[in-house]
C-alpha cells in the first residue's frame, strides 16, 4: 500500500499539470464535497495530518473560498494520502485526482454526483495512468449485517467498475475488492459518518 | 415447561414414579423448579473443603441455574461421621431445606493429577440417580464439572446438556479482528488467529476440532480452515471475489458458503478441502450466509432477491426455494436449530438488530431480545441456549440466553468489541 502511494506521488507532477484541465469538472465534485456535513471534520483532520502539503493543488481549483480547508481534508481522506510530508519534499504539490464515490443506504446504483466523480477519475486514468492497475474498494456504513455488507460493498465496487469501462477504461486494468463495513473512513454513528463510509475508493496497484 | 418436565420424567423414570408418588407431586405442582443442593466434593483424606471443591460446585450450580430446569445452591455439609460407605448419605438435613436433588462427591488432587467422582441423589426417594468418575489433570476440573452438569440434565430431562462445548468468536481486543474460542461460560478464552488482518465468521466442524473462517490475510476475503490444536491455517477457497460465510455440513464432509466468482454472491457447496464447487443459487441478487438443517437435506440462507435481505430455505441441491421470513424488511444471520424445528436469525429495525426465532414453516415468529444491538445467533448443541453478540448499555460481549429469550448473560469480560459467535456441537 505504502509503495503504491509512492508511485502515485511520483505520477503527481504530471497530474498537477492536468489540474487546470479538470477545473470544469471540479464544480460537481465540490458539490459532493460540500454535501458532507462538517460534523465529521475533526476525524478527517486527524487522518490527514501528515499530508498537509497537498493543499497547494487544491488552490488551483476555482471557488475554493467556499470551504477550502475542508475540501482538502475530504479529498485527502478519500485518496488515502497518508504519506509523511518529509518523504516527498521535492513534490509538495502531490495530489492524485482520484475522488471517492459515495452511495445511498443499501444501494449500489450510481447517483449523478457519483457519475460526475467517475468521469473525472476515468479521465485521470486514461490521460495519466495508461497501463496502470487500479483497485476499486467497495465499503459500507456500520448499519446492516457485516456479512450482507461484504456482498453489498462488492456490488458497489462492481457498479463503479462497470461504469468506468463504459467511459473507455480498460476492464483488465481494474480490479475490485469489498471490505464491507470492516474499514470505515470515519468513526461515528450518525448520518454524517455513515454518508462518508458508504463509498468506493480507488487505489493504484503497483 | 413444568408439564414438559413431568412428561420427560414419566418417560425417563417410570419405576421411580410408581414407587414414590410424593416425588411427582413436587415436580407436578408447577409452582417451582426442582431444587438441587450441591455439597462441595470432599477431598479424600482431608477434613477441609478446598478451592477445587468450591470451583467444581460453583461450575455445576452455574450450569444448572442457567439451564432453567433446576435451581441449584451450593451448601456445605460435613460428611456423615457414622456413614458406612460413601453412598450412605444422611438425607435429613437436605430434606429439611427443601432440596429435591443432591450432588455430592469426593476428589483427590496430588502432583497435579486429579481424580473426582460426582454423584446425583434423589433426596426424597433417597436414591442414587447417577455417578461419574473422572481422571485427569487439575486443569480439567472445570471441564469435568461441566461434564457432570451434562449428565444431571440427561438424567432429569432425558437430554444431556452441552456445557462442555465452546464458542468461537471474533474480537478486536488486539486492535484487529482476530478469532478466539472460549468455554460456553466465558472461561479459558484463547486467541486462535494472530495475523493482524481481518478475520471473520468462524464456524466449527461437527466434531468440534476445527474451524473455518474468512480472512483478508492475503488481501482477498478467502476461506481458511484450521485445527484448534495446531496453528496452521489452510486455504480452503481463495477464488476471485468473496469466499465468505462458510458453514460446515452436519456430517462434516462439505462446506456451504457464498462465492462471488460469477460476479455476484451465490451459495455454493464445496468438499471440505475446497474442491468440487457446486452452485446452488442462480440469481442476480446477493445470496449468502447458508446454514444447514441438522439432517443435511436443506439450507436456509439470506437473499435480497425481493429487494431487501430476507431468509429463504432451499433443498440441499438448490431446488424448491421458498421464503421463510415475511415480517420485517431486513432479516439476516439464519442459524438452524439442532433439533431442526426452528431457525434463529437477527432482524434490523430502526432501533437496531434483535434476535428472533421462527419455525421452519414460517410460524411462531418470536422476538427474543429487546435491548441494544443483537446479532449473529448460534445454537448450543442441545438446543437449550442461543449465543449472540450484543452491544448494549449493560455491557458489550458474547451473550448466552435460553432458547425462549430468558436468562440473557454476558459471558465475556475482556476489552474490545465482540462479533459473530459460533457455538460448537461437541
Amino acid at each position: 500500500m505504502k509503495k503504491s502511494m509512492v508511485a502515485l506521488l511520483a505520477v503527481v507532477s504530471m497530474v498537477a499539470l492536468l489540474a487546470g484541465g479538470c477545473a470544469s469538472n471540479s464544480e460537481a465534485v465540490k458539490k459532493d464535497t460540500a454535501s458532507v456535513p462538517a460534523a465529521a471534520a475533526p476525524v478527517a483532520e486527524k487522518v490527514v495530518e501528515p499530508a498537509k502539503p497537498v493543499q497547494p493543488v487544491e488552490t488551483v481549483k476555482p471557488a475554493e473560498q467556499t470551504r477550502p480547508a475542508e475540501s482538502v481534508k475530504e479529498e485527502a481522506v478519500s485518496n488515502k494520502v497518508a504519506k509523511p510530508a518529509e518523504a516527498q519534499p521535492a513534490a509538495p504539490a502531490a495530489e492524485i485526482n482520484f475522488e471517492t464515490v459515495y452511495f445511498d443506504f443499501d444501494k449500489s446504483d450510481l447517483r449523478q454526483d457519483a457519475r460526475d466523480v467517475l468521469s473525472k477519475n476515468a479521465e485521470t486514468i486514461l490521460k495519466s495512468l495508461a497501463g496502470a492497475k487500479i483497485k476499486i474498494e467497495g465499503h459500507c456504513d456500520e448499519r446492516g449485517s457485516a456479512e450482507y455488507n461484504l456482498a453489498l460493498g462488492e456490488r458497489r465496487a462492481i457498479s463503479v467498475q462497470k461504469y468506468l469501462t463504459t467511459l473507455g477504461v480498460k476492464g483488465d486494468s481494474l480490479s475490485i475488492i469489498s471490505y464491507g463495513k470492516e474499514k470505515p473512513a470515519v468513526v461515528g454513528s450518525d448520518e454524517a459518518a455513515w454518508a462518508k463510509n458508504r463509498r468506493a475508493e480507488f487505489v493504484l496497484v503497483k | 415447561m413444568k408439564i414438559v418436565l413431568l412428561v420427560l420424567l414419566l418417560v425417563v423414570t417410570p419405576a421411580m414414579l410408581h414407587a414414590q408418588p410424593g416425588y411427582i407431586e413436587v415436580t407436578a405442582s408447577g409452582n417451582r423448579q426442582l431444587r438441587l443442593a450441591i455439597d462441595p466434593p470432599h477431598q479424600l483424606g482431608s477434613p477441609a473443603t478446598v478451592a477445587a471443591a468450591k470451583l467444581a460446585s460453583d461450575v455445576i450450580a452455574y450450569d444448572m441455574n442457567m439451564s432453567g430446569v433446576i435451581t441449584a445452591e451450593v451448601r456445605s455439609q460435613l460428611p456423615n461421621p457414622r456413614a458406612l460407605s460413601l453412598l450412605d448419605i444422611d438425607f435429613a438435613p437436605w430434606l429439611r431445606t427443601g432440596s429435591d436433588l443432591l450432588v455430592s462427591g469426593e476428589f483427590s488432587l496430588k502432583d497435579g493429577r486429579l481424580t473426582i467422582e460426582f454423584r446425583l441423589f434423589d433426596v426424597i426417594n433417597r436414591k442414587l440417580l447417577t455417578s461419574k468418575r473422572y481422571l485427569g489433570t487439575a486443569k480439567e476440573l472445570r471441564r469435568f464439572s461441566h461434564s457432570f452438569s451434562d449428565e444431571i440434565l440427561r438424567v432429569i430431562t432425558g437430554e444431556k446438556g452441552a456445557f462442555t462445548t465452546r464458542i468461537a468468536y471474533v474480537s478486536t481486543q488486539t486492535g484487529n479482528k482476530e478469532i478466539y474460542i472460549m468455554d460456553w461460560d466465558g472461561y479459558n478464552p484463547a486467541n486462535l488467529t494472530k495475523n493482524g488482518s481481518i478475520n471473520l465468521n468462524p464456524d466449527y466442524s461437527p466434531d468440534g476440532r476445527e474451524i473455518i473462517f474468512t480472512s483478508y490475510k492475503h488481501g482477498n476475503p478467502d476461506l481458511y480452515r484450521r485445527s484448534l490444536t495446531h496453528p496452521a491455517e489452510v486455504a480452503v477457497s481463495s477464488r476471485k471475489g468473496l469466499n465468505i460465510t462458510g458453514s460446515w455440513s452436519p456430517d462434516g464432509s462439505k462446506i456451504a458458503l457464498s462465492l462471488s466468482k460469477d460476479g455476484d454472491a451465490e451459495i455454493y457447496t464445496l468438499e471440505k478441502d475446497g474442491s468440487h464447487p457446486v452452485r446452488l443459487t442462480v440469481n442476480p441478487a446477493l445470496d449468502l450466509y447458508p446454514t444447514w438443517s441438522p439432517d443435511g437435506k436443506q439450507l436456509a440462507f439470506v437473499s435480497d432477491r425481493l429487494g431487501k435481505p430476507q431468509i429463504f430455505i432451499m433443498n440441499a441441491d438448490g431446488g424448491n426455494v421458498r421464503r421463510l421470513t415475511t415480517t420485517g424488511n431486513y432479516n439476516v444471520n439464519p442459524r438452524w436449530s439442532p433439533k431442526g424445528d426452528k431457525i434463529a436469525y437477527s432482524r434490523m429495525t430502526d432501533g437496531g438488530f434483535n434476535i428472533f426465532t421462527i419455525a421452519t414453516d414460517g410460524s411462531s415468529d418470536t422476538q427474543l431480545t429487546t435491548e441494544g444491538n443483537n446479532e449473529n445467533p448460534s445454537w448450543s448443541a442441545d438446543g437449550r441456549f442461543i449465543c449472540f453478540s450484543s452491544k448494549r448499555s449493560s455491557g458489550n460481549g458474547v451473550y448466552v440466553m435460553r432458547a425462549d429469550g430468558t436468562g440473557q448473560t454476558n459471558m465475556t469480560q475482556g476489552k474490545g468489541v465482540y462479533f459473530q459467535p459460533s457455538w460448537s456441537l461437541q
